[in-house]
């Protein structure tokens, strides 16, 4: 155990002094923000002055559709002018202001005669959806009922009511009481935390697996052999590895709470990180299955790696690592919102998936204890037994240079001593 | 005193290989040992279970006095055949690292590897980073690392490999004084010159097996002083003296083999007619021509 401890601590310090440590916790933050960012920024940046016109051959109905999309983007820089009533072959002079971008599009709404059959078309030059086009139908929708609803003689407060948006809040069970909760706010937590687990636990698992080819190739083995069990070797390796893994994410999140309580971040209106589901229950649960996942993954990867000689070969069997992972990532929105499904359940206990899929499910619902307890029970029996295949492939694979062992040859080394 | 190492009928045996059969051999205090042989003869895989690497598929091994304990390695020095240092650590670093893992306390450490940088003269680049040494200066670094925790038993497979004169001399000498303060030394290697001059005991193995082994005086006077070298200067004439039974000439120097029962007398006579003597000498032959009789007389049979 002394041995290993050093090894540890031999690991922890070169990596913790590297420059690839720094630029990782940095850089990893950087582009998460950067992502985001983008995501945030998108919807903003299309939104110019806009100006279209709606052209009918009803002339209430386009004042209707008018006064509609006025109200459905108040936010933007919106004018919307009228023609109407108007013919179809008059809309080729639209057209050409279309075109000469005197105009940035125009809606025509065609009435049948006599009937509610309605004709409509939004004409652009990019068929961009300024506007989207679900809440253009709505207001399209609302335009029609409105006039229909004038001409029955109802009054226009009574007409404002009836089509007032509903502000559908949403809120979820936590401890038996009903807690308000911002869907969008907890879906972004959750994926966070989701796409930190896969990133931190495929970057170090990957990171062991480099570092084992790297005391392979470097011949440090042999030297260490001669003072230290293998199995002390994989063991400070990974405990070594882990800890700098958990040194970054205490960095992380300290500077998130540092940030969450600055004044910056409440004048850009982010509220508390309880909004985005950072509860301490959740963290604690995130670097223990961040710490579980790692000891899952990284176990393999000290076996797989100590079987190849060359660093290239690495990526053969880094799919291995990445891609139970990916599952968890693929079905994100199916999981966030079946938390309690069958599958989802059964996933979230099968180890490989155990992290990033049962912190989705924590994101979306109050896990049952028991199914908590389980995970990390069957997490821990897993860990055992890979780390029990991992170190006999390791000890034999160390010294084994030349040619990759085919899988019956790795089986057999299992039956070494 | 018992042996510092005794293997006793040790075999071991990769997948199809057989690399090391029904070994047998003893190591005393204050000696120093050659373990001698062709490439791929079996003695990195001796060596390796020796340190307990590898664990004999038969036979016994004991290191000082009682059967293979990992405890016992805390008295083993071993330099393996490749090179091994984690070539991103500073050298002091590292040296401090290798005594602690060999159980001395950093400080311990760092007053010794001090030391030694100071005797192998490297202690300019005790700073620097292991990858931005030369390769001699990497094999001191190694070497040190080997002795810090001051072993009883030191183990280097082919510790002189790569080594320039200067160093490799250095070293040497190194290892004399060690022998000389009561280690036991064993130490592989396929150059014959150097075994000659530095090793008390050796054992030639070939295909996993012992086929010479011994006190080197012993081994050597198994076989009769029937070889010649002379230094000379003019006339080589004398080189078709009937006594002659073949001969390897350089410049000014030859190398020759009697025939059985051939008077060497007879033939300083005819060549000091011939030419002018710097040296004859009738000695026994090199461990080198034994090398490649003993490894040859197997490889053809």
């Amino acid at each position: 155990m002394h041995e290993a401890l050093l090894i540890a601590r031999r690991e922890y310090v070169e990596r913790i002094r590297s420059r690839a440590f720094r630029i990782s916790t940095l850089l990893i933050p950087l582009a998460f923000g950067f992502i985001f960012g983008i995501g945030a920024l998108s919807g903003r940046l299309t939104s110019g002055p806009k100006h279209i016109v709606v052209a009918s051959n009803d002339a209430a109905l386009a004042e209707s559709e008018r006064a509609e999309l006025l109200a459905a983007r108040k936010d933007a820089q919106l004018s919307v002018e009228v023609r109407a009533p108007l013919t179809e072959p008059e809309l080729a002079s639209l057209n050409a202001d279309v075109e000469n971008k005197r105009l940035d599009g125009y809606l025509w709404l065609k009435e049948g005669p006599g009937t509610r059959q309605l004709e409509a078309v939004y004409t652009s030059r990019d068929s961009a959806d300024f506007i989207g086009k679900d809440r253009m139908q709505d207001s399209i929708g609302h335009a029609l009922v409105r006039e229909e609803l004038i001409k029955r003689g109802t009054t226009s407060e009574d007409i404002n009511a009836l089509l007032a948006d509903v502000d559908l809040k949403t809120s979820k069970v936590t401890n038996g009481r009903a807690v308000r909760a911002d869907a969008s706010k907890g879906f972004w937590g959750a994926y966070l935390m989701a796409f930190m687990l896969y990133f931190a636990v495929v970057f170090y698992g990957v990171n062991v697996a480099h570092s084992v080819v790297g005391e392979k190739t470097s011949r440090v083995f042999e030297v260490l052999l001669a003072s230290a069990k293998p199995e002390s070797l994989m063991l400070g390796k990974l405990l070594g590895v882990g800890a700098v893994g958990l040194t970054q994410m205490a960095v992380w999140i300290f500077v998130v709470l540092l940030l969450s309580s600055s004044s910056l971040w409440m004048n850009m209106g982010l509220g508390g990180l309880a909004a985005y589901g950072l509860t301490p229950l959740r963290l604690i649960f995130f670097v223990l299955y961040f710490l579980l996942g790692f000891f899952f993954y990284s176990s393999l990867s000290a076996g797989l790696g100590a079987t190849v000689s060359q660093e290239s070969e690495v990526q053969q069997f880094s799919m291995l690592i990445v891609l139970p992972q990916v599952i968890g990532i693929v079905l994100i929105v199916y999981i966030l919102s079946n938390p309690g499904a069958l599958p989802v359940v059964l996933l979230s206990l099968f180890p490989p998936c155990t992290p990033i899929v049962m912190t989705l499910r924590m994101a979306a619902m109050p896990v049952p204890a028991w199914q908590l307890a389980l995970s990390l029970i069957l997490m821990v029996l897993s860990i055992y037994g890979m780390a029990w295949f991992a170190s006999r492939i390791y000890r034999v694979g160390i010294l084994m240079y030349g040619k990759r062992p085919t899988l019956p040859e790795m089986l057999r080394w299992l039956r070494y001593s | 005193m018992p042996p510092i190492v005794e293997f006793n009928q040790v075999s071991k045996a990769y997948e199809q290989k057989l690399a090391v059969r029904d070994l047998s051999l003893r190591i005393e205090p204050g000696t120093m040992f050659g373990l001698l042989g062709p490439n791929g003869a079996g003695k990195t895989s001796s060596i390796r279970m020796m340190v307990g690497i590898t664990i004999p598929d038969s036979g016994n091994v004991s290191l000082f006095g009682r059967p293979f304990v990992r405890e016992s390695l805390k008295k083993v020095g071993y330099l393996p055949e490749e090179r091994g240092l984690y070539r991103k650590m500073k050298v002091m670093d590292q040296l401090i690292f290798m005594g602690q893992l060999r159980g001395l306390t950093a400080d311990v450490a760092a007053s010794r590897s001090r030391a030694w940088c100071e005797r192998l003269m490297i202690l300019d680049a005790a700073q620097n980073k292991t990858e931005e040494l030369s390769k001699g200066m990497q094999q001191k670094i190694q070497f040190i690392v080997t002795l810090l925790h001051e072993p009883e038993l030191i183990i280097m497979d082919e510790p002189f490999a790569g080594l320039d004169p200067v160093n490799a001399t250095l070293l040497q000498d190194t290892l004399v004084d060690l022998k000389k303060s009561g280690r036991a030394i064993l130490f592989s290697t396929h150059r014959m010159d150097q075994a000659e001059k530095l090793c008390d005991e050796i054992c030639l193995i070939h295909g996993g097996q012992a086929v010479l082994a011994g006190r080197m005086r012993e081994v050597k006077s198994r076989y009769e002083r029937n070889r010649v070298v002379i230094d000379f200067e003019g006339e080589d004439a004398f080189l078709s003296h009937e006594a002659i039974a073949e001969y390897r000439q350089y410049p000014g120097h030859v190398e020759i083999k009697l025939k059985d029962n051939a008077d060497a007398q007879a033939l300083l006579r005819a060549a000091e007619q011939q030419a002018r003597i710097y040296r004859f000498e009738l000695v026994e032959p090199s461990l080198e021509e034994i090398f490649i009789q003993t490894v040859g007389e197997r490889v053809d049979a």
